[in-house]
């Protein structure tokens, strides 16, 4: 069987992932910070409109693209030794619904930054919304790493798909993007959207994932190529689906 | 099923243990999500059964601000925890693909309806009473916005829920393997009608038809929760009575 269909997909995560980092320092970097007045969010948006139109858009453009990422995983979830597929479907479900969230929250901030000079009230709860949106449906997320580890764990083959490490990786990812949520509730102190855990645990872990994510499955796929290849010393029994 | 077999060889001991492990934990989800649920939007979030559409601007404030703090903690929980629903789709899915004579249309329907209803359906009404709740000195006329996309997405967002019910009810009855009893796809179907009849909730802002009525949202939601209960139950029996070679051959099947 054929993997270069994965392989476009796993590249696609150091193409846009390159976009949007460099979108999300422009713009997220530091985070705005919930304790502005609604007049102080309107000035933000007038005097910084064309920065925030240009990250905001490439989210918009760009953010959706890690969903094929997740896929592979998806497919690789299903080559894994595991009694059934019920948690390579749950995997999948909780990537489509994250990326839902995500798109809200990007329309939050375009929405604010296409008309600044609207009454401030009105772009402070755009603001708002969109860094919650962004910020804390952190469920979904937790909800694929953990589906992802407890695959790992309950992965039976001879030669595992992931290393062991693996799971607990995503299972320590999980634990340390929980924080995310409870921007939801504080408006200050490190758990407020522009807190050291809500934004720069949450948001540094998430990068380190993908970036560790992206290496784990190169070699995950480097090895489903190797394991197809016909060989000369052992009868093969790969039968591509 | 084809798959890929070339690494598969007998499973280690302990792995044969519980070899229906994963289908377990997916089952364990479902009763965790729907007391979180409870707890959330019932005791927590004042949402079920839901305040009056026709609350007064100060009334939906003071609503609002007295129940700040525990709202606040509901929708926490309801950010860290909305994922176990996923984890309960994955579940139904990889039961209803063991139908026979069906092919697995129904199955990825299911699976994207629900994924795409934890926003309209659920998560949008939480942020949106959490963005009522972090400023209540908002604008008084944005609060009540606010209120009114928080219960009006919660109640009012049909037509995934009405898909569900309705590839669900297909399915059961198409099965030839008669998997799901054929009672739960009449019941399927009754969820379905209730979910027609909440759209009267558009129009409506008292009675009986409203987003608060007894026949728009308690019919409605007793229906939902005798389903769910008995859905919970029929894939306990599902899981249980499943034969191990329908698992993965690591796993003593013959998949």
């Amino acid at each position: 069987m054929n993997i270069n269909d994965q392989r476009i997909c796993l590249w696609l995560v150091p193409i846009f992932g390159t976009l949007l980092s460099i979108a999300a320092l422009t713009f997220l970097v530091p985070p705005s910070s919930p304790l502005m007045s609604a007049e102080e969010v309107a000035r933000f948006y007038r005097e910084n409109v064309a920065q925030v139109r240009a990250s905001t858009v490439v989210f918009n453009v760009c953010g959706i693209t890690f969903i094929p990422f997740y896929m592979v995983i998806v497919v690789q979830m299903q080559r894994m030794a595991n009694p059934s597929r019920a948690f390579s479907y749950s995997y999948l479900s909780a990537a489509a619904s994250g990326g839902t969230m995500f798109a809200l929250a990007d329309l939050g901030w375009l929405i604010a930054a296409f008309r600044p000079e609207r009454s401030p009230q009105l772009t402070q709860l755009l603001n708002d919304m969109a860094w919650m949106a962004f910020i804390t449906p952190v469920g979904f997320i937790m909800a694929q790493n953990l589906c992802l580890a407890l695959g790992i764990y309950m992965d039976a083959g001879r030669k595992p798909i992931f290393p062991r490490w693996v799971a607990h990786f995503n299972v320590l990812t999980a634990l340390l993007m929980a924080p995310g949520a409870f921007a939801l509730m504080y408006t200050e102190g490190p758990l407020a959207w522009d807190g050291l855990l809500a934004f720069w645990l949450r948001t540094g872990t998430f990068a380190v994932y993908m970036a560790v994510m992206f290496f784990v499955v190169r070699a995950a796929l480097d090895e489903q190529e190797r394991s197809q290849r016909p060989s000369l010393d052992e009868p093969s029994l790969a039968v591509a689906a | 099923m084809s798959t890929l077999v070339s690494d598969v060889t007998a499973a280690p001991v302990e792995a044969v243990r519980n070899p229906k492990l994963d289908q377990w934990i997916c089952w364990w989800s479902i009763p965790i999500f729907y007391n979180l649920f409870g707890l959330i939007f019932v005791y927590l979030g004042k949402l079920m059964p839901p305040p009056k559409p026709g609350l007064s601007q100060a009334e939906i404030i003071e609503f609002i601000t007295s129940n700040k703090d525990s709202m606040q903690t509901a929708w926490v929980m309801l950010a860290l925890t909305l994922g176990t629903a996923s984890l309960s789709s994955g579940l139904i899915i990889e039961q209803m693909k063991r139908m026979k004579g069906v092919s697995h249309a129904f199955a990825y329907t299911y699976l994207t309806v629900l994924a795409v209803a934890a926003l309209p359906g659920c998560l949008f009404c939480g942020i949106m009473f959490a963005l009522a709740a972090f400023r209540p000195e908002r604008d008084a006329e944005l609060i009540v916005l606010l209120y009114d996309m928080g219960l009006l997405s919660f109640v009012g967002s049909l037509g995934c829920f009405v898909t569900q019910y309705m590839v669900f009810a297909f399915a059961i009855f198409l099965d030839q393997r008669r998997l799901f009893p054929r009672w739960l796809a009449y019941m399927s179907i009754w969820g379905l009608v209730t979910e027609f009849i909440a759209a009267t909730i558009w129009t409506f802002r008292s009675g009986p038809y409203a987003w608060d009525g007894l026949i728009s949202f308690y019919l409605g939601t007793v229906i939902f929760v005798l389903w769910e209960i008995c859905l919970v139950v029929c894939l306990y029996k599902l899981i249980k009575h499943q034969p191990v070679e329908e698992l993965h051959p690591a796993y003593g099947g013959a998949r």
